[in-house]
Formats: structure tokens, sequence, C-alpha cells
């Protein structure tokens, strides 16, 4: 793995939020770095904290309830958390482009896709609105929109989903950012329409050279798409390591549990999924050992007792499970699972 | 649009015909009639009289003659007033009262689009708390309350200081207009401040107002662009019904006020039963009303291309 510019530096990262029935704990110490072109993709159960820990970064959390204890985000050498300006410009749509899970509804219904997607220049820019609408029709057609003058003057109810999301792309893209965030892009979208929405976000990875971060949970995208994937778990990472590491050797047990949950292609209709039992911990009050501990079928005592930290088990490669200890005398099963290599390449 | 411009005035034409029939069948169902009220006469004049307005025919001859003249636009003369025509009354009182509406509408509506989108910023807040609970008074306490203490307000600070701004009473000048139109419309002020601050709220937490927001855009914009426009809708949806809400509570405050508006012939007319007044009167307002729903609805194809490219 050639080592490219961090254009993003996550660093330890918490967040809470005030509920009626207390303070949630949504991110516990989040680290993680984002390079210039590649693509990291952090996958992880509804709840465990994946989009927060993003949302949070770009100031899309509602504050109040929400609020960043500590932590530090720095986009080329600027920390975001305080400061989302560069020479007085948001860097939100200039430098980082977002896109969201559910196209239908993330769209102004009153406004053109045109000027939705024009607005952006006009305020980065500074570019007039015809000008910018211009650039708006390129951009659509960029991604892939035949009939991209017509379909510029129309509303987002005139569109189909995967149409829409592909204006959510070609929107977040008009400013050539040098990150895109991509919180589950294709979750609401039918399988045929997913493909062709990760194929034209690699194209214009390649095209730009942009970083793209993948919040997911469907290991096959991650599979498809990722160099890197760092798995959370009950707001933290439990895992993280190029995309090699973590599918062929994880080191995690939740990761196992994640892995041998997924459905198998040679298998067919026959077979039973495996699914992870129980359920995440309550993160009011989170527990003082590991998160994992009351799901995991290697649990310890020493889990319950004792948070662990994120060990180094390989060149950028890192577990939170004390199994990797280096005085941990067991080892970790499970390796290998024989349908894994059909698994990576499935989608 | 064209299409459906016309099919709602012909929806619109089809409910005034309704209102017409339902007034008439009302009227011609309250014991007496325009004559009952005159000093005693004998049984031959009454005859005389009755022949000589048409009361002596059938109901469904009257029906069909009322019909017919409405039909050419001349709702007949008067029976209490002498030689006053019911279009003269409508057309001398109708735009004092107009104005006095559209003037109560606009400043409710300017009103309740503001306030509520001040309260909903300012959720939970001292604004907020503050002008809530001004809202439940706009709506609990009845405009002619509001009209008597407004009025009464007026005449403690003209003679406080000395001279008159804002006149107690009667009508004219822009002026006389303020007081009146400000307190008939705040009743439904408030209720529309209530509605735009809860779908201002519900707008905040639409997924495209957190996009607009990871676009960078400035908050002026976000606010303008994406959250008012879509906030207003429902606003726009319930204006028809707070137009009628509106005209309909201008009565009270034109007596109030002294204001010479169609109010003060309507209230007099139903009181003496003058059959063609109360018809022309009722009519006329009905076919109003109609025209601003009509109206409303096509703003709100204006705003919303939903409804106007569907449709």
């Amino acid at each position: 793995m050639s080592e490219r510019e961090v254009v993003l530096e996550v660093a330890d990262l918490k967040v809470e939020f005030d509920t009626y029935g207390g303070i949630v704990h949504a991110v516990r110490g989040v680290s993680f770095q984002v390079r210039q072109g590649e693509t990291l993709a952090i996958v992880g159960e509804s709840g465990c904290g994946k989009s927060v820990t993003l949302q949070s970064i770009m100031g899309l959390i509602p504050m109040p309830p929400g609020r960043i204890t500590s932590g530090s985000a720095v986009y080329r050498g600027q920390d975001l958390i305080h400061n989302k300006y560069i020479d007085g410009r948001d860097i939100r749509g200039s430098a980082i482009g977002m896109v969201f899970q559910d196209p239908m509804t993330s769209l102004n219904p009153t406004m053109t896709i045109g000027d939705q997607i024009a607005e952006t220049l006009q305020v980065h820019r500074g570019f007039s609105k015809s000008q910018a609408l211009a650039r708006a029709v390129e951009l659509i057609a960029m991604v892939r929109i035949p009939d991209a003058a017509k379909r510029a003057s129309q509303y987002p109810f005139e569109f189909s989903g995967g149409m829409l999301q592909r204006s959510m792309i070609a929107m977040s893209l008009a400013c050539e950012p040098s990150i895109l965030i991509a919180d589950e892009p294709t979750t609401a979208l039918d399988v045929t329409i997913q493909a062709q929405i990760l194929d034209l976000l690699m194209d214009l990875q390649k095209e730009k050279g942009m970083a793209i971060v993948l919040i997911t949970h469907d290991l096959g995208v991650v599979a498809r798409m990722a160099d890197d994937v760092m798995v959370m778990y009950a707001g933290e990472v439990v895992e993280s390591g190029s995309i090699d590491d973590v599918f062929y050797r994880g080191a995690h047990p939740y990761t196992m549990g994640l892995r041998a949950a997924m459905p198998s292609r040679e298998l067919g209709a026959r077979q039973r999924l495996t699914p992870i039992d129980g359920s995440p911990p309550d993160l009011f009050s989170p527990p003082s050992g590991c998160g994992y501990f009351a799901r995991c079928p290697q649990a310890m005592r020493m889990c319950q007792a004792q948070h662990p930290y994120l060990m180094s088990v390989g060149k950028a490669h890192h577990s939170r499970c004390w199994l990797q200890h280096p005085d941990s005398t067991r080892q970790v099963p499970g390796l290998s699972i024989p349908h894994l290599g059909a698994a990576a390449v499935q989608s | 649009m064209l299409r459906y411009i016309l099919k709602r005035l012909l929806h619109g034409l089809i409910t005034v015909w309704f209102i017409a029939t339902a007034t008439f069948i009302a009227m011609h169902a309250v014991p007496g009639d325009p004559l009952s009220g005159e000093k005693a006469m004998t049984p031959e004049i009454r005859r005389n009289l009755e022949a000589k307005y048409g009361l002596d025919k059938p109901v469904v001859e009257q029906y069909r003659i009322f019909l017919v003249n409405m039909a050419k636009g001349d709702f007949g003369i008067s029976y209490t007033q002498q030689n006053r025509e019911v279009n003269d009354i409508i057309r001398e009182g109708f735009p004092v009262s107009a104005t006095l509406g559209i003037l109560a509408v606009v400043f409710a509506a300017l009103g309740g689009i503001l306030l509520g989108a001040l309260t909903a910023t300012y959720r939970n807040r001292l604004p907020d708390v503050v002008i809530m609970f001004l809202v439940i008074l706009g709506i609990s306490v009845p405009s002619f309350v509001f009209a008597a203490l407004g009025q009464l307000a007026l005449v403690k600070i003209n003679a406080w200081t000395g001279f008159t701004l804002f006149p107690v009473a009667g009508w004219g000048t822009v002026m006389h207009m303020v007081v009146p139109s400000l307190v008939l419309g705040l009743g439904t002020m408030a209720y529309l401040t209530r509605l735009m601050r809860s779908s201002m709220l519900e707008v905040t937490n639409t997924d495209y107002v957190r996009t607009a927001r990871s676009k960078g855009l400035p908050p002026a914009r976000i606010f303008l662009k994406h959250q008012l426009r879509n906030a207003i809708l429902p606003v726009v949806t319930v204006l028809g019904p707070a137009i009628a809400a509106i005209t309909t509570g201008g009565f009270v405050v034109e007596l109030v006020f002294a204001i010479p508006g169609l109010g003060r012939y309507f209230v007099q007319a139903v009181q003496q039963l003058d059959y063609t007044v109360i018809m022309g009167t009722t009519v006329f307002y009905g076919a109003f009303l109609v025209l601003m729903v009509i109206v409303v609805d096509i703003v709100y194809g204006l705003i919303d291309p939903r409804v106007r490219l569907k449709a």
C-alpha cells in the first residue's frame, strides 16, 4: 500500500446526546485517517455511531441536544470541529462533499435539480446564476443522467430514486471536493441501481482523485469499494486495517460475527443465516469493560472488567480485543472462514 | 395549469349556486316575510304589495325568477330602504369591507409567517414562550372583545397624547384602517403563527435541510430557500378558510368601529327579513369567498411544483 497524503485525520472524537432518558454516549473516542484518493469504509450495525461520527465532523448533528465533548478532526492542517471555514469559505460543499442515504427525502421538493446543484457553485465559487446552471447541466451529464438540459429544470418528484442519488452525487461533487462522505448511499436503492451507483462513484474517484468515506452496513459494498475498513461497535472502533486484513485476517470476534452473518452464494436457499445473538450495549451507561462482552463467544473474565484498547496486530491493522494482547494465551479462532473468498468477490 | 384554473372556476360556480339555493330555502323557512314587520295594514293593501313584489307567486316560481335575475347580475330592490337597489348597496359597501378584509388577511398572513418562523427559530427560549402565550390569548379571545378593547385603548391614548394619530372610529383615511384591520386579523394571525411554527420545526428536521447544510450554504440562504418556502405550504392551504373567517368576523368589527361596510346592511337585512338584500349580499359574499379560495389554490400551485405539474 502506497502512503498517500492524509487529507482528514480524526482523533479521539467523542459525541454525546442529551435525551430525556439521560446522556447517550454515541461516539466514544473514534480515531481514523482518510488518505487522498483512497476509500475508507466504516461498517457496523445500526446505532453503532458510524453516521454520527461523520455528521458531527460536518456539523450536521443538532446541538443541543448533541455535543462534541472531545477530540479533533483535522482537514489539511485545519481543525474542523471549531471552525468550518477556510479563507472565509465553508469547507462543507467545497472541500468535503456529502451524499446521504435516502435520495427521495434528501433533496428540496420545491427547487429544481439544476438550481440545487447550481446553488453550491454560486455560494462557493461565486458563479453567476447562469454560469452555475450551465455547469450544473454538465454535472448532471457527468453522473450519466440522459437529457441533462431538460432534467436540470425538473423537480425531484419527477426523478426516480437512482437518478436522485446520481443528482445528489453531482451536487456533492460540484466544487470538486477532496473528500466525499457517502452515508449509506445505496441502502435505499434496489440492487441493480446500487451497482450502477457504486460503479459511478468508483469511476468518479478515479477521475477526480478524491477520497471517499463510505458508511455502510453492507459488506458486499465494502468488498467492492474499499481500500481500508474500520469496524465500529457501540460507539468505538473495534477493528481497522486494510480490506485484506479485515476480511481475511480478521482479528476481532465482532468482525468474525459480521462476516459469518453474511449470506454466501454457494450454500443457496437452504442456507441458514448465522446471526450475532443479543443486542448492543446500552449507550446511556456504556459497560466498563469490552462493549462486545455480552455477545462475544470468546469472552474472558477480564473482558468484563477491563476496557480493551486498540492493539496493533499487523502493519496498520488494529483490534480492540484482549485476545490480541501479547500476553494472551488463547488464539483467535475462525481466522479463515471457507466461503469468505467468494463473499468478498460476490457483488 | 389553464385547464386546472377553468375546472376550479366551474366548481366555484356550482358552489355559488348551492349557496344561493340554501340561503333561499333558509330565508323562506323563517316565519314572516318582509311585509310582516310593517305597521298594521289591511289585507287588501297587503295583497297589492305581495302582487307588486311577486310574493303571491308559488315559492318555486319565486326561486326561478330569483335565479334568472341573479344570472343577469340583478339582485333587485330593497324591501325596506327607499329606492335602493341591492347592487347599489353592494357597490357602496363592498369596497370598504373588502379593503378591511384584505388588510386583515395580509396582516394575519405576514404576521403569522414571521412570528411562526421566529418562534421556531427560538424554540423553547424566551421569545418563543412569550409569543406562544400571546398566541393562545389571540386564539381564545373573540374579535369583538379585541375590537372593544382596541377602541378603548385608542380613546385613552388619544386623550393622553392630546392628538389623534389613529381615529377611534369611522372610515376614510389609511389611519382609519390600521386599528380595525389589526383587530380583525389578530385571531387568524395567532392561528397561523401556531401552524407556521410547527410546520417550520418539521421542515428544520428534514433530510433536505440537512443536505443544504452539508453543502455549506449560509444560514440565511438555507432559511429562505430551503425552509421558508416548504414551511409556508400548510399556511397557504388554510388561507382560504382564514379569509372566510376574517370576512365574516368583519361584520362585528365594522359595527364597533362604525365602518360603512356591507356588514351593517347584512345584519339589518336579516333582522327585517329584507329578502333581496339578504340574497344579494349572501350570494355576493359567497362568490367572493369561493373566488378567494380558488386564488389561494392557484398560489399554492405556484409555490409547490408538485401541485402545479401533477394537476
